[in-house]
């Protein structure tokens, strides 16, 4: 579904080249949910970016169903992580959810269904009048959520998507992610600088090493698949998976 | 209450004006300048030099405004052009457009035309150089998930890059009004046969003490109705701004 390969990025300033990828090689199945750690600074939100579209390869390439992405595909909605600089204040919630598709020509009893169903899968079909600035934090990542679930994507990427909400609201929110990638079975790309958050979350892990960034490890998650905040995370192979990821991270932040 | 407070200080400074009034030939009391504002505002002057003065005003106004937002949407959405124009804008905002008068005259003559030229040429620049600012400043992260979800073109424009600039259009369009109204008094100063810059003009000549003064009051009064006008038509535009501002604090 989602093929990367050799994937590298250059910053190219006027006598200097940083190279913030090395070289990403790595395939995300349809309906998959894979989730990418790396250490502080690996590049991840740079990995995430040039999967997008948003940001053009210095080399390599990111192909979905084997068509070249080199501008952002049609069917891929990203989740930002700045949730509160990725709405339009200017709009309500209601208005926010339907703007992509005013511009993908959905005709509005469609329009009208898919912006309600999907305020209701984030729970938060009362706030469909409100103004982004006047929710909590939590909320609003809903709402940015619901705009992607709304677009009906192949493919959801998701850049550190809850790095900036308080710990509760961050539970609730990876098993409302969890409930949606089931029942819309959305390929999924989940970057987080969690560890915690990528065992519990993903069917496979990716390990990063940092920058110039390449992957260290592509670690299959074999926990069973009705996780749960509660039991998944008190199972004795959650802790072995989360210390090996640790362990990885902490060889891959010793080695530079 | 707050009408009180409001008029509290305006009230006093009547009552001053009165106080130290008629020690000179040259400060009538309030009464009499009252009287004459009656006397001349409210006759055929109004139809001949008020609205006249204030429709080129609205003219030169808007006709900024427009040139001003169009041509700063482009210039602060291109790296490159902003580079190559900026330096010349701030050189061109920074003539004070009363001296540009002389040479609008020669170029445009001296009358309808020159005068709401003269009020584009001074209005231009703030609203200009805001908008410029105000594009430019857009924030990426929006600008990214407008380029996710296919936002483009005139809708890109529609959704975000004029609600996202229109703070600093606004400011931008705040400042063009006062810079207006003092261009549409100088315009005319010059060469003019009628308006409320040339008729205050006729009065100082005439030693129309109290009806001079009375043009000047009817000028800050207009310049506080149309900034009041402007506030409203702000609050309004933008809502969600102070809303999210208010919020934030």
């Amino acid at each position: 579904m989602l093929e990367i390969s050799a994937l590298n990025k250059a910053y190219q300033s006027p006598g200097r080249r940083v190279e913030a990828i090395r070289s990403i090689t790595l395939g995300v199945g349809a309906g998959e949910l894979v989730c990418v750690v790396g250490p502080s600074g690996c590049g991840k939100t740079t990995l995430l970016r040039c999967v997008a579209g948003l940001l053009p390869a210095s080399g390599g390439e990111v192909r979905l169903d084997g068509v070249p992405v080199t501008g952002p595909p049609p069917r891929m909605a990203v989740v930002f992580q700045e949730y509160g600089r990725s709405l339009f204040p200017w709009m309500t919630v209601r208005q926010n959810v339907e703007l992509p598709l005013k511009e993908k020509r959905v005709p509005a009893a469609r329009r009208r269904e898919l912006v309600t169903g999907s305020l209701e899968a984030v729970g938060l079909a009362d706030a469909a009048d409100a103004h982004p600035w006047q929710l909590s934090g939590g909320m609003q990542q809903r709402v940015a959520i619901a705009r992607a679930v709304a677009y009906e994507p192949q493919v959801l990427l998701m850049d550190e998507p809850f790095a900036a909400v308080d710990a509760q609201t961050r539970a609730d929110l990876e098993d409302l992610i969890l409930r949606l990638w089931r029942d819309l079975e959305v390929t999924t790309l989940f970057v987080t600088h969690d560890i915690d958050e990528a065992v519990y979350l993903g069917q496979r892990v990716i390990v990063l090493s940092s920058s110039p960034t390449e992957v260290m490890e592509d670690l299959k998650i074999d926990l069973p698949p009705g996780r749960d905040q509660l039991t998944t995370r008190s199972l004795p192979r959650f802790g072995e998976l989360r210390g090996h990821v640790y362990r990885q991270i902490q060889r891959a932040r010793g080695e530079r | 209450m707050r009408a009180v407070r409001l008029l509290a200080l305006p009230a006093l400074l009547v009552l001053l004006w009165w106080a130290v009034s008629g020690s000179s030939f040259y400060l009538p009391s309030p009464l009499r300048v009252g009287q004459a504002f009656a006397e001349t505002w409210f006759s055929e002057r109004l139809t001949d030099d008020v609205l006249p003065s204030v429709g080129r005003l609205l003219m030169g106004y808007a006709a900024a405004g427009l040139l001003g937002v169009g041509l700063g949407v482009p210039i602060g959405s291109s790296p490159r052009l902003r580079a190559t124009l900026e330096p010349v804008l701030e050189f061109f905002r920074a003539i004070p457009p009363p001296v540009l008068v002389p040479l609008i005259m020669l170029l445009a003559g001296i009358d309808t035309p020159m005068k709401v030229l003269v009020i584009v040429s001074g209005c231009l620049w703030p609203i200009l150089l805001n908008t410029v600012e105000g594009v430019r400043a857009l924030d990426e992260v929006l600008a990214d998930t407008c380029r996710m979800y296919g936002v483009r073109g005139l809708a890109r424009l529609r959704r975000l890059v004029l609600p996202g600039a229109a703070p600093q259009i606004m400011t931008g369009l705040r400042q063009a009004l006062s810079i207006g109204i003092i261009l549409m008094v100088i315009s005319e100063m010059f060469a003019s046969s009628s308006g409320l810059g040339f008729t205050i003009v006729l009065f100082q000549r005439q030693f129309q003490i109290a009806e001079m003064w009375s043009g000047i009051l009817l000028l800050g009064l207009l310049g506080l109705g149309l900034s009041a006008l402007f506030r409203r038509v702000e609050r309004r535009v933008l809502s969600w701004y102070y809303g999210s501002g208010a919020a934030r604090a």
